[in-house]
């Protein structure tokens, strides 16, 4: 129990200084300027697209953009395409019929948080380590619960960019939209934050378990970098590679480690295979984050 | 033996290199012990093994008889200054203080006070909430210092703690260290010998990785048994001298050109020995100063 609070002793007080910390609130405050900046500039690019979609198609032409995208969802060689690009019907059922705007905004948030959480978290741990920060730290507190209470804080501190960039995002999507903005667009934007925050967690595990094992700030950064690159070309090469027979067949099953292997699963409206995703994706950021610890418990500090 | 730390044949190594080389040490409670000892003679290692921070090849180590360190049992009852470890910089001291006495175990309230109390006693009351960074490095050093007293604990290790300290606040943090005497057990590394002799009470010796001595600084230095007085010339005759104090040693140190008394203390006060001893000595030669027991700079270069 005392062990628990002081875990989230440890998360209120680094989530607390993150904020202050002015390289982290320059990366924050970049993330909701790109995500504001990129929903305007793909409500843009849509107005155009569609525009010029009603003009081939003969359609008669809307001001209000969304609407010529919602009613091409509806046909079938469209969603032939996305079946195509999506290869999961099931993602791809789910998906159909919500407000390209939210699916932007989507996109968004699974591509870069990633990096923002690298950016943000993933020289933490090496910036203490480095500094001998944490000398002051771990006689007081165990080395797991200071390791726990950073992850901890540092996975507040990534849920509240979320929030905001969702927010920023809205904001734009609302002003742009005006009345064609459909009903429940806030809400459906934090919904898809809270999933892209999920997503985080592993690479937010896999960054600060990283962090564990350099002292250098520019290191652990630099290491993080190279860790999600490799998740994310390992996935596509995975499942480029992968076959039905022989050993190309357990392929898929290494994947299974990988973070991008469950991202799909937070694509899905049905409860069962987002909360497998979830839990699978919290159990992989846990033990990256481990086995990173395991090596600063046996080191000095 | 009643010890605040015990460590027996402790060995650190860092690569090849012996840090600790079996140092056995013993530290008893509510003493003021000072580490002496040439650049890494392994001080600093010995304080970081026992803070736990080093995790060591063998030995043993026994803190306030609860084993080595243990968060869990020792957390708020020792409590270090680590040398060259910065403290967050974007944090304010009051708040900072106030999160480790939490961490310590401290309700908040009282977490709060021991911090507001703690920054006072180092004179920065007025920097209560200014950012770390926006300090010089003599107040984040004071910083420092005040997060090892909060909660009172009942063992401080303070490594380097006055280097880097203006002479005010030098002579200000000898009297706090002072006046915890005999109700903490201070460990305190220092190369400052002048340091050690004021506030220390106990010193070990350390060289290469062992402890080549520990004794108290009266068996050391003999304050209550010994003056020294240094001459300007060896006096020619002893005979009148040994006459005038009969029951003490006498011996010329030339190195030094000092004469050093030593007396029994239950017998003679050094007021005696010096009403007795002096109408002897000036006719021979004169005394540029007499000082109670010897100097710890010499008796530390002795045992090189």
């Amino acid at each position: 129990m005392n062990s628990l609070r002081q875990m989230w002793r440890v998360a209120c007080y680094e989530w607390f200084d993150a904020l202050r910390s002015r390289r982290a609130l320059v990366v924050l405050l970049l993330y909701m300027a790109a995500a504001l900046c990129n929903m305007h500039w793909s409500i843009n690019l849509l107005h155009k697209l569609e525009s010029e979609l009603a003009t081939v198609l003969q359609l008669p032409q809307s001001e209000s953009t969304g609407v010529v995208s919602t009613a091409l969802w509806k046909s079938k060689p469209f969603q032939r395409i996305m079946r195509q690009m999506t290869q999961n019907d099931a993602v791809l059922q789910d998906i159909t019929g919500k407000h390209p705007v939210e699916l932007i905004y989507a996109w968004f948030a699974f591509f870069y948080t990633p990096l923002l959480v690298v950016l943000v978290a993933g020289n933490r741990i090496a910036e203490d380590l480095g500094s001998g920060t944490v000398r002051y730290m771990i006689f007081r507190i165990s080395r797991a619960s200071w390791t726990l209470g950073k992850f901890l804080g540092q996975t507040l501190m990534i849920g509240f960019a979320l929030i905001l960039s969702g927010v920023a995002a809205y904001a734009v999507a609302r002003y742009r939209l005006a009345e064609s903005a459909p009903p429940g667009l806030f809400a459906n934007m934090l919904q898809w934050s809270a999933r892209a925050w999920i997503f985080s967690i592993p690479y937010l595990g896999l960054a600060m378990g990283l962090s564990h094992l350099t002292r250098s700030a520019s290191k652990a950064t630099v290491m993080g970098i190279i860790a999600i690159t490799f998740c994310f070309v390992a996935t596509i090469l995975l499942r480029h590679f992968a076959a039905d027979t022989g050993w190309r067949a357990y392929l898929p099953h290494f994947g299974m480690l990988l973070p991008d292997a469950h991202k799909m699963c937070l694509w899905r409206s049905s409860p069962a295979p987002l909360a497998t995703g979830s839990v699978y994706l919290l159990t992989l950021g846990f033990c990256y984050l481990l086995t990173g610890y395991a090596f600063f418990r046996k080191r000095d500090a | 033996m009643n010890a605040a730390i015990e460590t027996t044949d402790l060995v650190k190594r860092y690569g090849a290199r012996r840090a600790l080389d079996g140092l056995t040490l013993a530290v008893p409670r509510f003493a003021v012990l000072g580490l002496v000892g040439p650049n890494g003679a392994g001080k600093t290692t010995w304080m970081m093994s026992v803070a736990g921070f080093l995790h060591i090849e063998s030995g043993q180590i026994d803190l306030l008889g609860n084993g080595p360190f243990n968060p869990a049992v020792h957390a708020g009852r020792i409590t270090i200054l680590p040398q060259d470890s910065e403290l967050p910089h974007e944090s304010r001291p009051l708040e900072l203080l106030t999160h480790y006495g939490l961490l310590q175990g401290l309700t908040r309230q009282e977490a709060a006070q021991s911090a507001a109390a703690m920054l006072d006693e180092v004179h920065l009351g007025d920097r209560f909430n200014a950012p770390i960074r926006s300090l010089s490095h003599g107040m984040r050093k004071r910083v420092m210092i005040a997060q090892c007293f909060l909660g009172y604990p009942e063992v401080v290790l303070l490594d380097e703690p006055l280097s880097g300290l203006d002479p005010r606040e030098v002579a200000h943090m000898r009297a706090f260290l002072t006046k915890r005497r005999g109700r903490q057990t201070l460990v305190i590394s220092s190369h400052n010998l002048h340091d050690i002799e004021v506030l220390c009470d106990h010193v070990a010796f350390i060289e290469k990785g062992r402890a080549v001595r520990l004794a108290t600084l009266e068996e050391l230095l003999g304050k209550a048994s010994t003056l020294v007085y240094a001459l300007t010339a060896e006096p020619a005759d002893y005979a009148p001298l040994a006459t005038a104090v009969p029951d003490a040693t006498l011996t010329f140190d030339a190195a030094v050109s000092s004469l050093i008394c030593k007396y029994d203390p239950h017998r003679a006060t050094p007021g005696e020995i010096n009403s007795r001893l002096l109408p002897a000595l000036l006719p021979q030669c004169g005394v540029t100063t007499i000082t109670c027991g010897a100097n710890l700079e010499t008796e530390y270069l002795k045992n090189l």
